[in-house]
């Protein structure tokens, strides 16, 4: 299959309004036909940064490329970029037809090319007896997928898509996440993707930018975000639920926390104040560890996460997939596999 | 219970409330129109005649007669139509670019706006009426039309404001980024939408000019007199002509009923066209 879809490039770009700077020289790489998702918590900076790629925000310095070309002072309309945006922006006066064939009418194709066109993008996200309907008589799965075939109808160099799944509902979104991807498989369009939710992410994504206080904290595969997360903030945002970060001072092989000596696989020949990430399904009740309070077990089903209280009043959370054998209120002490701790500065936040 | 059903009492006060209210608004419309079919004596009868023989007299008089008001008509159907027309051209860029304007000068533009409207008319006559003797626009439809316009342009702009700034940012950028351009972006997307509002706009703007006299009868004369000032006629020192005055009034009532009709039917659609699920601005 011949990919027209673009690669993408951002170059110290800074966006700034007023003295409020929400974009601090952010530097980016999207290859062509790679499904890139920018995540991070809200306003730090990942919609602010897909929208200047749709050209709809200046930026403040910095460039943007296309396909090695400079487009920083493009129009939006003179990028080849299509955007689903979170409410989907559908033209409310128009029918669903009329909304998908409104970017192909607008560059004066004929009206028999619009109609074939049309027909061809309602087929591909299964909305084809939906045409004749305004987006009002439609429910928000169906005003998705009229955005999308609006989005592939002229077939993009690039696809941006804003947060599109948060309206929906819990199981339209799982539906939706897979069909998303199918799709971008099937057109091999370079495709930018917003969420704060890092579960869509994961799934969706070949490769993630985190967000934070408008700048990327770590750009990789999803595996790689999960498993080597580049500081403390990202180990804390990513993982449902996230990654437990206790505070400590490391030295040797061991991290004292709240007095207990937790053997860590790296060894310092110094002391220094760190911060202790161990995931929440490494976590284990043991013998000799930390000692906690039950505070709260959740039993999902599938699994339970049980929150423990710990003497700092830190909150700990462990997820096993077998039924929970402890009660709230009860004390008890955890500990993990060495292998499968984390060490970030105290500081810089920073992973050693 | 169906706690939705409600009370006959209820109902009875609110049909109560409701005819009272329609037949004060309804009653000197009625009672106009009942005039206009009577004689000048049955106009004058005490107690007032409810039981008449109607005439259509009045009515021959005001389009055929000696004192019609066809010509006056024309003159304020000229003047209205102008200044609607040209305050809705200049009113809508300039309200959908203040809709859009992301700069400290919007607010105090507002209140700058609407303070134009805040003026007593009365203190401005003595002014407008000098410019316009200057500039030789006294008695001419541009000079009506102009000094109309330095009132419906800033109250048009003013009420447009809102209409615009409810459309979601969001469709405009998508219309952009699906190669409509700024102006495309206006014609396809955004005046589609605020139609229900300039609509209503444009109604507004036009009974103020249809029905304006202060202005009209100051700064008009013989070539252009509009109705208003045309049906004062009907009044003098000798005696006041009701039934001519009423014919006259139903006539030039007549346009206005005529557009409001039309123009209903774009405005519920206007206002019931519903935004997107979800919708919202930044």
């Amino acid at each position: 299959m011949t990919s027209t879809s673009a690669n993408v490039c951002l170059e110290k770009v800074s966006k700034s309004y007023g003295k409020t700077v929400v974009l601090h020289e952010v530097n980016l790489t999207i290859k062509a036909g790679e499904f890139f998702v920018m995540l991070g918590p809200s306003g730090s900076g990942k919609s602010t940064t897909l929208r200047i790629l749709a050209g709809l925000e200046e930026v403040s310095s910095g460039r943007v490329f296309m396909d090695e070309v400079d487009v920083t002072s493009k129009e939006p309309g003179e990028r080849d970029v299509a955007m689903v945006f979170q409410s989907y922006a559908l033209y409310p006066h128009m029918t669903v037809a009329q909304n998908i064939g409104f970017p192909l009418k607008m560059v004066k194709k004929s009206k028999a090319e619009i109609a074939q066109k049309v027909k061809e993008a309602a087929e591909k996200v299964e909305i084809s007896h939906l045409l004749q309907r305004t987006p009002g008589q439609l429910s928000g799965g169906q005003q998705q997928r009229v955005a999308l075939a609006r989005a592939i109808i002229r077939q993009p160099k690039l696809f941006l898509l804003d947060e599109p799944l948060s309206n929906l509902d819990a199981k339209l979104r799982l539906d939706m996440r897979l069909e998303l991807h199918k799709l971008q498989k099937s057109l091999d369009t370079t495709t930018v993707y917003v969420t704060h939710d890092q579960e869509e992410a994961m799934t969706l994504a070949d490769r993630i930018a985190i967000f934070m206080d408008g700048k990327i904290v770590q750009i990789g595969t999803p595996r790689e975000i999960f498993v080597t997360p580049a500081t403390a903030a990202v180990a804390g945002f990513i993982g449902t639920p996230p990654m437990n970060l206790l505070p400590g001072n490391w030295s040797g092989t061991s991290v004292n926390v709240n007095g207990c000596h937790m053997q860590v696989s790296d060894e310092t020949n110094k002391s220094c104040p760190v911060i202790l990430g161990v995931r929440p399904n490494d976590i284990s009740i043991v013998q000799d560890g930390i000692p906690v309070m039950v505070e709260r077990v959740e039993d999902l089903g599938d699994s339970t996460i049980t929150s423990f209280r710990d003497a700092q009043g830190t909150l700990i959370k462990m997820k096993k997939e077998s039924e929970s054998t402890v009660n709230e209120g009860e004390s008890v002490t955890l500990g993990f596999n060495p292998k499968d701790a984390h060490l970030f500065d105290a500081s810089s936040g920073n992973r050693i | 219970m169906n706690t939705h059903t409600r009370s006959p009492l209820r109902q009875i006060m609110l049909y109560s409330v409701t005819g009272i209210s329609l037949a004060i608004w309804v009653f000197p419309i009625l009672w106009g129109l009942l005039t206009s079919f009577k004689t000048e004596r049955d106009v004058l009868a005490y107690p007032p005649k409810f039981i008449f023989t109607p005439t259509l007299d009045n009515y021959h008089e005001v389009i055929f007669g000696a004192s019609s008001i066809l010509p006056n008509l024309l003159s304020s159907i000229v003047v209205a139509t102008g200044a609607t027309l040209l305050t809705m051209l200049f009113a809508i860029p300039a309200a959908y670019a203040l809709a859009r304007l992301r700069c400290p000068i919007k607010k105090t533009s507002g209140f700058y706006v609407l303070a134009t409207q805040m003026l007593p008319p009365v203190g401005l006559i003595i002014p407008y009426y000098l410019i316009l003797q200057k500039i030789g626009g006294l008695d001419s439809y541009s000079g009506l039309i102009i000094i109309y316009l330095t009132f419906s342009l800033p109250f048009a702009i003013w009420l447009m404001v809102s209409y615009f700034e409810d459309i979601p940012l969001e469709m405009e950028e998508a219309a952009l980024l699906d190669r409509a351009g700024r102006l495309g972006a206006l014609w396809h997307v955004i005046l589609p939408q605020a139609r229900g509002g300039i609509a209503v706009t444009t109604i507004f703007v036009f009974l103020n000019a249809w029905n304006e006299f202060l202005f009209a009868v100051v700064l008009g004369g013989n070539q252009v007199r509009t109705v208003t000032v045309a049906m004062f006629n009907f009044i003098s020192v000798e005696q006041t002509q009701w039934a001519r005055l009423a014919a006259g009034a139903m006539l030039a009532m007549a346009p206005v009923i005529i557009i409001g009709i039309f123009a209903q039917r774009h405005i519920v659609k206007g206002l019931t066209i519903g935004a997107v699920k979800g919708g919202g601005r930044r």
